[in-house]
């Protein structure tokens, strides 16, 4: 069928409502002869067209512009970004598409043939499984049974993202297979990642692990070699060797690696300038702190977005895998004295002292949570996790990292510890002291 | 898990467990588990829903089990038949319950299923997406671990 047939569509329709509870509805079409499903809240019109102006140097699926009523939108061939067979018309024909309006972008697809509206129960909506899809299963929300068809839900957000789209080409799955290898080689990870790293970085990279949890990898080396030496220097002004014969040794050492503004909350001054770098816009923002301690951090993000962002709806999801602190987190008590007056706002006097207001705190979500452990997320668009990576393990380090480069939203951000580094195609470094801020490209 | 759940859970076990055995009970480190675990031989599992999705599992030993039924119903009990069985099922609601009371009281609104008891050797518990939290309680009668999996629900 290349052509609507209204009166079908809604006897349909009428039907499957009175079944089932239908939440979720979708306008099925074909490419390559596999029903694929696009959520109907997205998708703004369908219509036939052709003689799209081709626009010069633009990747090989953007068939052209297309002008509709008025507005000029990209159209985009999905059967050759997907790399499927795909028979070109030629120029008489018109094509069928797809418009789709995702948040402030509008588009045109093109496919084989549009069926018809598909309404299910969203519940009954299957996570993707590798072999259902010629396509990479990153772009695919889910797959879904209907009428004894079955359809491949595309989430056209992942596929379309923001602005500037790379080439979409099939990713290696390659990325959970690279994790089982390097935990086999877990006891080698351990020691020193550089081959030509000198015997006195090792010895102090098995001890900086031993009696600290601090795992020197690419993340951290550069600053560990420099420490290094400022350490040996120091120890032999004290007559003692550079090696550690207790914790409090690492400790020392491990003094300057620590990032600023940690333990209370971040002034206003700060939030300001941390909001320059930061392009957050949208709603439903998702922000993960792992690692939030007694949850300083988590209401300085709160109040960032209050303040900064007031437009922007959010959530702050933070994590600590120390009971202690982060069960006191969603009471923290406020130094009346120390507390910065542009945040008086926020707070409210209660019997056990100045809290913030429950506004901010239904905000923000506390949990006792092992990043180690499966990541819940979907789609992230902040990341702090200062001075936490580098406690990790090196397979985990790389695990956890390999998670948040999957979920962050192109354009998202990652906040490091001012002294870690992340070494890694997909993040740009943007600043900017006292933070080490990276987006996702 | 979210922070705000934790408290009601160890304080009803605590709670409850010290009443009905009539003695001194303690808790142990509480920790966090995504793998599959072993389960020691009799597991009672209240399921949990409304604002949260999940479960709450109570993990004891067959020996443990039947001392503790013992002492809920005043009698000396030598294996673990039907009566047993429906006391350790009652136990587990209990616990829940009490918990279930606590969060309503914080604000959190969940809902709990009738208990299942499920027995056997050498059986396992996974769950797939769901992180769990363990507080492991030492009776006099053995040790009792409360494995509770809850998510938020999106």
């Amino acid at each position: 069928m290349s052509t609507f047939n209204a009166e079908q569509l809604f006897r349909g329709q009428k039907e499957n409502d009175k079944l089932k509870k239908i939440d979720f509805k979708l306008i099925s079409f074909t490419l390559a002869g596999r029903d694929y499903g696009i959520n109907i809240l997205k998708v703004k019109e369908i219509r036939k067209a052709g003689n799209f102006t081709m626009v010069p140097n633009t990747p090989p699926y953007v068939k052209g512009v297309d002008n509709l009523r008025g507005d000029i939108i990209p159209v985009i061939d999905l059967r050759i970004m997907f790399n499927l067979p795909a028979e070109t018309k030629d120029a008489s024909n018109l094509e069928n598409i797809i418009i789709l309006r995702l948040d402030s972008l509008v588009l045109g697809i093109i496919v084989d043939t549009i069926e018809k509206v598909v309404g299910i129960a969203s519940e009954a909506i299957q996570p993707p499984h590798p072999i259902f899809g010629d396509i990479n299963i990153k772009y695919i929300q889910g797959v879904v049974e209907n009428d004894s068809r079955l359809y491949i839900i595309l989430d056209v957000d992942r596929i379309f993202g923001v602005a500037e789209e790379a080439e979409v080409h099939p990713a290696p799955l390659a990325a959970s297979e690279s994790v089982e290898t390097i935990e086999t080689d877990e006891e080698k990870a351990e020691l020193v990642p550089t081959p030509n790293g000198s015997l006195d970085l090792q010895f102090i990279s098995e001890n900086l692990a031993t009696f600290n949890q601090f795992h020197v990898s690419p993340l951290n080396i550069q600053w560990t070699k420099n420490r290094l030496g400022a350490w040996k220097d120091l120890r032999k002004s004290k007559n003692l060797d550079f090696q550690f014969t207790q914790k409090e040794d690492g400790e020392e050492f491990l003094l300057p690696f620590f990032s600023p503004l940690t333990g209370g909350l971040w002034t206003e001054e700060q939030l300001v300038d941390l909001a320059k770098v930061l392009k957050l816009e949208g709603n439903n923002l998702v922000i993960w702190n792992p690692g939030c301690g007694q949850g300083y951090e988590s209401y300085s993000l709160a109040l960032m977005m209050e303040t900064q962002f007031k437009a922007s709806t959010y959530k702050v999801w933070a994590n600590d895998l120390d009971l202690l602190s982060i069960s006191m987190a969603p009471s923290l008590i406020l130094d009346e004295d120390e507390l910065d007056l542009s945040w008086k706002r926020f707070t409210v006097q209660t019997k056990n002292g100045l809290q913030f207001h429950s506004d901010i705190k239904n905000k923000i979500m506390f949990e006792f949570h092992d990043i180690k452990h499966m990541n819940p997320f979907t789609q992230i668009h902040l990341v702090v996790m200062r001075d936490v990576l580098s406690f990790q393990r090196s397979n985990d380090q790389e695990k956890i990292l390999g998670e948040i480069t999957e979920k962050v939203k192109t354009g998202g951000y990652l906040v490091v510890g001012a002294n870690e580094v992340v070494e890694h195609e997909e993040w740009k470094f943007i600043g900017h002291e006292p933070w080490s801020i990276y987006q996702k490209i | 898990m979210r922070v705000e759940y934790i408290n009601p859970f160890v304080e009803a076990a605590y709670n409850v467990l010290t009443e009905v055995l009539n003695t001194e009970v303690k808790r142990g480190n509480l920790f966090l588990k995504a793998a599959t675990k072993s389960v020691m031989g009799v597991a009672a599992i209240v399921g949990l829903a409304g604002e949260v999705e999940g479960r709450v599992l109570f993990d004891m030993s067959k020996q443990t089990a039947i001392k503790i039924a013992s002492v809920m119903n005043m009698e000396e009990l030598t294996e673990l038949d039907e009566l047993a069985k429906a006391t350790i099922s009652e136990l587990a609601n209990m616990i829940t319950a009490q918990a279930v009371t606590k969060l309503h009281e914080l604000g959190f609104k969940f809902d709990l299923t009738p208990p299942a008891l499920i027995t056997g050797e050498n059986m396992e518990v996974s769950d797939q997406e769901v992180e769990a939290l363990i507080v492991p309680m030492e009776t006099p009668h053995g040790s009792i671990e409360i494995n509770v999996a809850v998510r938020e629900r999106s």
